[in-house]
């Protein structure tokens, strides 16, 4: 290697260690932080103490925030299952007009700023309720369709992609040995796209868990998704129950990235 | 037809609720009867006749620029370092160290960006040890809303070039070193121009994001930096004007369409004089 090839290495590992530094340091400063015991938050801390953790799930708030953004998350995820699936196999086998366009409406919800899409929905739901007295904002049905337009994109990229790499022919054969196009799709697809639909799954999850612009118009005063809990919280208060909530939420997501990482390459979700 | 149920879900809840925005933007505000039927321009014009208005749009715009600019430029040699330097195990666990901070959500990240500007926080007690002394004072200012930004954007704009640059035949980057060229060069005249296309739709991706950031600029800038996305929340769910927030959303998404198609444009128009 000659000098100036060494050089170059060093100003880009450099600049590498720079820059990923500056993503993940604030991650690992709010984890260390939800141990210290500083009663106001400020640095250097005076000790270490797990009580954060507790206060933390004493607070309503954040402990019903969690259930909750868990159960919508979950909810979600399987309403972009049952939706995105079979949206998905249309899309990369069927032969038909105006497949660019299904996709970009499929796609839209992504594309459109959760703000714009979120007060939509919102005021949407309010013309709904006063049209037939349906109470559907501030409720969890409203809640978890927003949530179901969050996830139904991510699930359906990432399914196309791992149906593209499998040839037709392999459904055609099992289609002449007999079976029928639901036996089909259940033994013979299904399994080999396994990995994609798992991770389009934690996919969905993930960036329905995290969803702060289209939430923040559904959620009702008595019922506050995590994220939405956290921001109020913010707004007025800033101490380590907010670091420990934080390290909650990083690990947990950690976990999930880790599994689908075993499932698909997880730059090609973007 | 297989694809109908996710459409017909589509439809109903994004396209449908868009639409009755779009209509809802030429009604009235009246302040006791809140939204009334009609159809007028006025809370458009209302946006660009109040000296107040315009300069939440303005600050939005030079914000995301800045912040698109620097995450470009902080960008491009990382994704080329992953592409290029580093071996598959460790890029694998380079690019979930990324992930994981972008997967994480706004909430978690800019509370952790608000522990290190505090002017108790984490900087401040780092450059105490070198003597530093007073306030930082990058809670509550653009720099520090800038800072927020980039740290939600950067990994963006990492993944999208290293897809990028990974898609570069390398035999074009030993060819031109194998006549002579330095590594500058290379870049100049042979990576950034192949990488433009990919260059272009990551800058639009960031501009996008942080035109319609919400929780940075709420929770840094805090409650008299207004930016567009939590005006639209303020307007909407607050003070219910409709008709106003639903004008104020459609001139964001307008503003953010006009000019990332804008910019495409003429650098594509550029890229077309350099290859030339």
């Amino acid at each position: 290697m000659s000098n100036q090839e060494k050089s170059v290495r060093l100003a880009y590992t450099g600049t590498s260690i720079l820059v990923i530094g500056f993503i993940v340091l604030p991650l690992v400063f709010i984890v260390w932080m939800s141990f210290f015991s500083n009663k106001i938050l400020s640095f250097p801390p005076e000790g270490y103490t797990l009580d954060w953790y507790r206060r933390a799930w004493e607070m309503s708030d954040f402990r019903n925030g969690f259930f909750l953004s868990l159960r919508t998350s979950l909810i979600a995820t399987c309403v972009a299952l049952g939706l995105g699936l079979p949206a998905s196999f249309a899309l990369v086998r069927g032969r038909f007009k105006g497949r660019e366009t299904i996709n970009t409406i499929l796609m839209s919800p992504m594309i459109v700023p959760g703000i714009v899409g979120g007060s939509a929905l919102f005021v949407f739901f309010l013309e709904v309720e006063f049209l037939t007295g349906w109470r559907i904002a501030g409720s969890s049905i409203g809640l978890i369709i927003a949530h179901s337009l969050i996830a139904l994109p991510w699930m359906i990229r990432l399914v196309t992609t791992s149906l593209i790499s499998v040839p037709p022919s392999v459904e055609e054969a099992a289609r002449s040995l007999g079976a029928g196009p639901l036996t089909v799709f259940f033994r013979v697809t299904l399994p080999v796209i396994r990995s994609g639909v798992i991770a389009g799954s934690l996919f969905a999850f993930v960036n329905s868990f995290i969803d702060l612009e289209k939430s923040i118009f559904l959620v009702g005063p008595d019922s506050t998704t995590l994220q939405i809990a956290l921001i109020n919280y913010l707004e007025w208060n800033f101490d380590s129950t907010i670091g420990a909530v934080a390290t909650v939420q990083i690990g947990l997501i950690t976990l999930l990235l880790l599994i689908s990482d075993r499932y698909a390459k997880l730059s090609r979700a973007f | 037809m297989l694809a109908t149920p996710a459409i017909i879900f589509v439809a109903i809840g994004l396209l449908a609720p868009l639409a009755l925005m779009l209509r809802n933007s030429l009604n009235h505000y009246d302040p006791t009867e809140l939204m009334m039927s009609a159809v007028t321009a006025e809370n458009y014009l209302k946006f660009f006749s109040d000296s107040f208005y315009q300069g939440v749009l303005w600050r939005t715009v030079w914000i995301s620029g800045l912040s698109t600019a620097i995450c470009l430029a902080a960008g491009v040699p990382v994704a080329y370092f992953l592409a290029r330097h580093v071996g598959d195990l460790a890029k694998r666990m380079l690019m979930i160290v990324i992930l994981v901070p972008l997967l994480i959500g706004n909430a978690v990240r800019t509370s952790a960006w608000m522990l290190i500007l505090n002017d108790k926080g984490v900087l401040a007690a780092f450059l105490g040890l070198f003597g530093h002394k007073g306030q930082l004072g990058l809670m509550y200012s653009s720099a520090g809303v800038v800072i927020g930004l980039i740290s939600v954007l950067l990994p963006f704009m990492i993944i999208t070039l290293n897809s990028v640059f990974e898609s570069i035949d390398r035999n074009l980057e030993d060819a031109g070193e194998s006549l002579g060229a330095s590594h500058l060069t290379i870049m100049r005249r042979i990576v950034l121009p192949l990488a433009l296309p990919g260059i272009l739709s990551g800058s639009v991706l960031c501009f996008i994001l942080s035109m319609n950031a919400y929780a940075t600029p709420v929770l840094i800038g805090g409650p008299t930096f207004h930016m567009m996305a939590p005006t639209v929340y303020q307007q909407i769910a607050k003070v219910m004007n409709w008709p106003f927030g639903a004008a104020l959303a459609f001139i964001l998404m307008a503003v953010t369409l006009i000019l990332t198609v804008g910019v495409s444009v003429l650098v594509q128009r550029k890229y077309r004089k350099w290859s030339e």
